[in-house]
């Protein structure tokens, strides 16, 4: 943990020297022969030795459980809600009622460009996890490019999202009640749930997706350009390679969770709840979804008169 | 060297450096320089236990190799030898027999030497007393011990003693003549030795034969001309005799005369034209000044296989001629190797695009100044031709007319065989078996004549002359201060018919000398002494009896002709120890010194330079380059291992002057020149010195010069040249360029 | 020593290794590489430091167990039966898991993909070419020359200045170590640098 918010702050405080492009002052290492090539240097022999610190780690951690863990969420996440869906189902709510704006414009133009950006990310870098069975070469190829590509899409979104909804999203003493009740969506009766704007549920993906998602975006920057010299190896004490092999297993654990989360949040989304889709396009949520589902936002809402 | 024993030129090879039991380095690099040829250092480590020692200013990947190592101050070594030869001869640790035998003047070394104690030697050098006890009991008591040096030794203002004072130490110890042993200079290029063999130098015929009224009379004999035609090429006779610019100091010939330049003695004139064949004018010292003289030319000839920078250097518009040379690929010919051995090279690939091979170049300027038939006729002599074959009949002239040397041997028919199997030699004694039975490879000269198989050991009087052994050359006369400078009895090649020390041979003394009777033909045949012999007849029965024709003599350990008669200290024109220059100066300012009046105590006492300049400036090598670079720099691979100019700092030093690892710093020189190159952190410096690769070119004083060059020329790296900050100073004999013992000043950019 | 037990190794003696980078541009001349990949590289370490200075060549050491093959999400690679690693650049999809992997930072990647983005990996074949057909023009594009095939030593090794450098049989690679370490006298060395972590104990 304390690695990922050293990696967090240095890369923002790092970009100014990334532009003044001087080489670090590394302990035993000269200017690197191959033209400021970190990974080329005398890092490079040092590293052999230093294998046991991430090498391996990587290696037996990629080699022997990224793809079954994957393979698992995948499957078990799906087949979860699948039994859900069957068992308990989708719960409706009234629209005679009053409508109450809960998404501007601004706010759905950029959650649906996330979106957009979600919907190519996760299933291009799922088919790089299993590249093998699907052979490879060009066809995975270019997801890999997609999945490049579209992260600029996603850093365009995700920036504004944090900021617009970081109050919001903020977590409160009743999220704990609504993870006991599981937010009510085990029983098919219609409660009260205590819950602000947003759920703890969506609270959860909230921040997976964006601070999570910022840890994916350096991670995935940091192998994309390898050969990078900001001075986050060195401020966080590891050679280059270590630093990008790190960057790797960080990268695939916090992936496990958006996956896992991002399944969650299209269930809930387009199944869980009749015409919550809706509210995401009109920006207007009914006032008796608000009512059981949103209570505590609810009963805020009324004291201030704007129901 | 020449005037210690005789011949000028390594002693030994780089393969029988395997035999070695302890190899000291004074100022070489061969790891860096001789990257293939190290591997024979390695060897003689690993099979023959041999004690590597590295006496060099920084710690270079040879010295990393290195079972010892001293970092010495630049310009030091006098006192380091001086200091090993103290504890040697107060351990009476020296060879006394060959001492008596074989060396003359080792009485005054012994004073010398006393004086250097270990302790002085410390002070001077900046070795630790241990260091230096421990180096001189290493090597002198682990024999043979060969000495290797390299430019670190010669490029300094006492180059000339450092080279005398390297031998006397081996001298001393005996380990002259015999395998494993020998001082062994390092050539630094291709075929360098064959270029010095040729003398394309200003001070003597090829073959080393001097510039006298006798030499220049052989040489108009052997080659068929008129020698009052060559006399006549010159402005006056005496000029015939006079010694030229050397190539570190041609640009005063350019510039004498100017207001702060060095006088020169040319009859009155300047130097108005330089044709410059395969020579990097940018590796030579004082670049801003080889900058205005190359300014001043009304007439610049360059022919090389890359563009020589010495024309992007210049601000020149007009008048210069840049002529493609061929590559050794597309010609054919002779090289010789540092350790004297000829090796044939054959054509691959004709001549490219419009380039022409660098003779026919010659022949072509030939032909345009009218003197081509004079220039070509030495090649018909031999067998009456009336057309020549190039370079087979080129070679076979150098044979038949180089006796200095002993190239008799060396004929075009005798070379090729040797490549056609070169297979077939041994790889440490270099001695062939089978049809090479008899022959050393590559027949090192003196290879007396024609049948002679080489001579790999020079001085070494355990074998028979016809078998390469040889006493000391007698070239200085009998007898010096009433002492006899022939060598000790008993102390000749093995079955030599004269078993002790004889003068060289001439016409009046063969009889006596050999012990035979000419017939009255061979009398009237025989030349004036064994230089001069164009019959041969004096080698064929020095070999017959077992003689060597140059002599049987001692070497000298006092040259009384030298400013210096024995070698002693003299701190480097500009010396970081002021005080030392003060105790040790340098010499008397020397007018007409190969033409120009250069100067020595007045620029060492012009000022303190210490003070402002109080870094020790190092120049050197890297691997994948190679001298004055445009070559190395032209091909993307050499380039990428080192793109960028760089100087080799302390990060010590480097942090006092707020300079950080990668930053561009400022190096300046005591001749108001600067030079802007990147700051590399390494420890193989000390905290008084810094380190710069001479192989760059195409930036000057700050300046980028690339847009200069010609389309498609332009290197793939380019940077400042270390020679635009080398210091003035030049060695007192052969005037070669004081680049490894400057000052300099840093800043960061 | 017959052919089903050769298996081929790299040994690089730091005592003879004299940073030269010979093998670096031979291997870069021979397989006409792009100026920025260097399959083999030269790196010394401790430089200045006096007794603890040294150099090593570092490429490829096909390792058994080879961590490069194990990570690789679209499995391009394949181990010939005499140890020799190689992939094939068309399944390839420039990720960068093997460079992780790899304890001596082997794989290279040429920055000719998209916006600049890594191309295919690139690493030292040991002169073996690839999986295209043997001596094929398309297999000497892609992979470089195909030495092994011809029975002849990979050009770094043929070009080493003081025969630091050693390919072949591990036998006979293993020979010559012993017979080096012997003649030094020095120590005693277990085994190459590098090699326990390539070819395990």
């Amino acid at each position: 943990m304390k690695h990922i918010l050293l990696l967090c702050l240095t890369v923002l405080s790092g970009f100014a020297s990334a532009v003044a492009g001087k080489v670090p002052l590394a302990s035993h290492d000269i200017v690197p022969k191959n033209g400021g090539d970190l990974l080329v240097s005398s890092q490079m022999v040092e590293n052999i030795l230093d294998y046991q610190k991430y090498g391996d780690l990587f290696t037996y951690l990629q080699a022997h459980y990224f793809r079954a863990i994957f393979l698992g969420i995948l499957i078990g996440v799906f087949i979860v809600f699948l039994l859900h869906y069957l068992i308990v189902g989708a719960k409706s709510f009234s629209h005679s009622g009053k409508k109450v704006l809960v998404y501007s414009i601004f706010k759905r133009v950029i959650h649906w460009t996330a979106a957009l950006a979600f919907v190519v990310i996760i299933p291009t870098g799922l088919i790089m996890v299993f590249g093998k069975e699907l052979g490879g070469g060009t066809f995975v190829l270019y997801a890999r490019e997609l999945h490049a590509i579209f992260t600029v899409v996603f850093i365009v979104s995700i920036f504004p999202m944090l900021l617009f909804w970081f109050v919001d999203m903020l977590p409160t003493w009743y999220d704990i009640k609504w993870v006991f009740m599981a937010g009510g969506y085990l029983s098919k009766k219609v409660t009260e749930v205590p819950a602000g704007k947003f759920n703890a549920g969506q609270k959860m993906w909230f921040w997976v997706a964006t601070l999570g998602g910022m840890v994916m975006i350096m991670t995935g920057a940091a192998m994309y350009f390898q050969s990078f010299d900001f001075g986050i190896a060195s401020s966080l004490g590891l050679t280059q390679i270590d630093l990008l092999r790190a960057a790797a297993i960080v990268h695939n654990i916090f992936a496990f969770a958006v996956l896992a989360l991002f399944i969650t949040h299209l269930y809930m989304s387009l199944f869980a709840i009749k015409g919550s889709l809706d509210s995401m396009v009109s920006g207007y949520k009914s006032e008796d979804e608000l009512k059981y589902m949103h209570s505590v936002f609810y009963k805020k809402l009324k004291k201030e008169g704007k129901i | 060297m020449a005037n210690t024993w005789g011949y000028g030129a390594m002693t030994n090879s780089l393969n029988d450096i395997q035999n070695a039991k302890s190899i000291i380095i004074f100022g070489a690099n061969p790891a860096v320089n001789h990257p293939v040829g190290f591997r024979h250092f390695l060897m003689a480590k690993e099979r023959n236990n041999a004690q590597l020692i590295v006496v060099d200013p920084r710690y270079t990947r040879t010295a990393a190799k290195a079972d010892l190592y001293a970092q010495i101050r630049p310009g030091t070594d006098i006192p380091f030898m001086y200091g090993m030869l103290n504890i040697i001869f107060k351990n009476g640790w020296e060879d006394k027999k060959f001492i008596n035998d074989r060396v003359y003047g080792v009485e005054d070394i012994r004073v010398e030497a006393a004086k250097w104690t270990p302790e002085k030697v410390a002070d001077i050098t900046g070795v630790s007393v241990e260091k230096l006890m421990q180096i001189t009991r290493v090597h002198a008591k682990s024999t043979p011990g060969t000495l290797i040096w390299a430019m670190g030794l010669t490029q300094h203002t006492i180059g000339s003693s450092n080279t005398r004072m390297a031998p006397i130490l081996q001298l001393c110890l005996g380990n002259m003549g015999v395998e494993g042993g020998g001082c062994n200079i390092l050539r630094g290029h291709d075929n360098v030795q064959g270029a010095t063999d040729m003398c394309c130098l200003s001070h003597t015929l090829p073959g080393y034969y001097g510039l006298s009224a006798g030499s220049w009379k052989y040489f108009a004999k052997s080659w068929g001309v008129d020698y009052e035609w060559l006399a006549g090429r010159f402005k006056d006779k005496k000029w015939m005799s006079a010694k030229g610019f050397t190539l570190s100091r041609w640009w005063s010939g350019v510039l004498g005369g100017k207001a702060g330049e060095d006088k020169i003695t040319n009859a009155g004139t300047n130097v108005k034209a330089l044709v410059c064949m395969g020579n990097g004018l940018t590796s030579i010292a004082q670049q801003a000044k080889v900058k205005e003289a190359l300014d001043e030319l009304e007439l610049l000839v360059i022919a090389d296989p890359f563009m020589n920078e010495g024309a992007i250097l210049t601000d020149k518009k007009d008048g210069i001629y840049i002529l493609p040379a061929a590559s050794q690929f597309e010609t054919s010919g002779s090289v010789t190797a540092t350790n004297r051995s000829a090796q044939w090279r054959s054509q691959v690939i004709e001549p490219l695009y419009e380039s022409k091979t660098d003779q026919d170049i010659m022949f072509a300027l030939a032909k345009g100044l009218g003197f081509y038939e004079q220039f070509t006729k030495g090649m018909l002599i031999k067998e009456n031709k009336k057309t020549f074959k190039f370079p087979e009949d080129a070679t076979d002239e150098i044979a038949r007319i180089i006796k200095t040397i002993g190239l008799t041997g060396w004929t075009a028919a005798r070379l090729k065989k040797h490549q056609a199997n070169w297979d077939k030699f041994d790889t440490i004694s270099l001695r062939g078996y089978g049809p090479m039975k008899g022959e050393y490879y590559g027949l090192p000269w003196p290879c007396w004549t024609e049948s002679h198989s080489g001579s790999p050991v020079l001085y070494n009087i355990h074998r028979s002359v016809k078998e390469g052994g040889m006493g000391f050359r007698n070239r200085f006369g009998l007898e010096h201060d009433g002492q006899n400078l022939l060598a000790g009895k008993g102390s000749a090649p093995k079955n030599s018919a004269n078993k002790d020390g004889y003068p060289e041979i001439t016409a009046k003394n063969i009889e006596s000398v050999l012990g035979i009777k000419l017939t009255a033909s061979e009398k009237k045949r025989i030349g004036k002494n064994w230089k001069v012999d164009t019959s041969n007849i004096i080698a064929e029965k020095c070999m017959e009896r077992g003689i060597a024709p140059y002599g049987n003599a001692k070497a000298r350990a006092k040259v009384w002709t030298f400013p210096d008669a024995i070698p002693i200290h003299r701190e480097p024109l500009h010396s970081p120890r002021a005080d030392l220059a003060k105790v040790y100066p340098t010499y008397k300012d020397k007018p007409n010194h190969y033409r120009v009046d250069t100067q020595y105590i007045s620029k060492q006492t012009e000022k303190n330079w210490s003070k402002e300049f109080p870094i020790n400036l190092i120049t050197g090598r890297l691997v994948n380059m190679n001298g004055a670079g445009v070559e190395t720099r032209s091909s993307k691979y050499l380039a990428h291992l080192s793109p960028e100019m760089f100087c080799d700092i302390n990060p010590g030093l480097a942090a006092n002057h707020g300079i950080r690892n990668g930053d561009m710093m400022w190096v300046h020189s005591p001749e108001g020149t600067k030079i802007k190159v990147k700051a590399k952190f390494s420890y193989s410096v000390s905290e008084d010195r810094v380190f710069l690769p001479m192989h760059f070119a195409g930036h000057f004083q700050g300046e980028d010069l690339s847009h200069k060059y010609p389309e498609n020329t332009l290197p793939y790296a380019v940077g400042e040249s270390a020679n635009t900050v080398t210091n003035y100073g030049y060695d007192i004999v052969t005037q070669i360029p004081e680049t490894k013992g400057g000052l300099c000043r840093i800043e960061k950019a | 020593m017959s052919i089903e037990m050769s298996r081929m190794k790299f040994y690089c003696d730091d005592d003879r290794c004299i940073d030269c980078d010979g093998c670096t541009v031979a291997c870069a001349e021979a397989h006409e590489l792009p100026v920025g990949v260097s399959r083999r590289k030269v790196v010394t370490l401790n430089e200045g430091v006096e007794g603890k200075e040294f150099s090593t060549s570092v490429a490829c050491m096909h390792c058994t167990d080879a961590p490069c093959e194990q990570v690789c999400p679209v499995d391009c690679f394949y181990i010939r039966e005499d140890g020799i690693v190689l992939h094939d650049k068309d399944i390839c999809i420039g990720c960068g898991y093997c460079l992780y992997a790899c304890p001596f930072g082997a794989p290279q990647f040429p920055r000719d993909g998209a916006f600049g983005s890594k191309g295919a990996m690139d690493k030292c074949t040991m002169c073996a070419g690839g999986p295209l057909e043997t001596n094929s023009i398309e297999e000497r594009e892609l992979y470089g020359l195909n030495l092994i095939s011809e029975g002849k030593v990979p050009v770094c090794a043929a070009m080493c200045s003081t025969k630091a450098l050693i390919v072949g049989d591990a036998q006979d690679v293993a020979n010559i170590y012993r017979t080096r370490i012997a003649a030094r006298g020095k120590g005693v060395q277990g085994a190459p640098y590098g090699w326990s972590t390539a070819y395990g104990k």
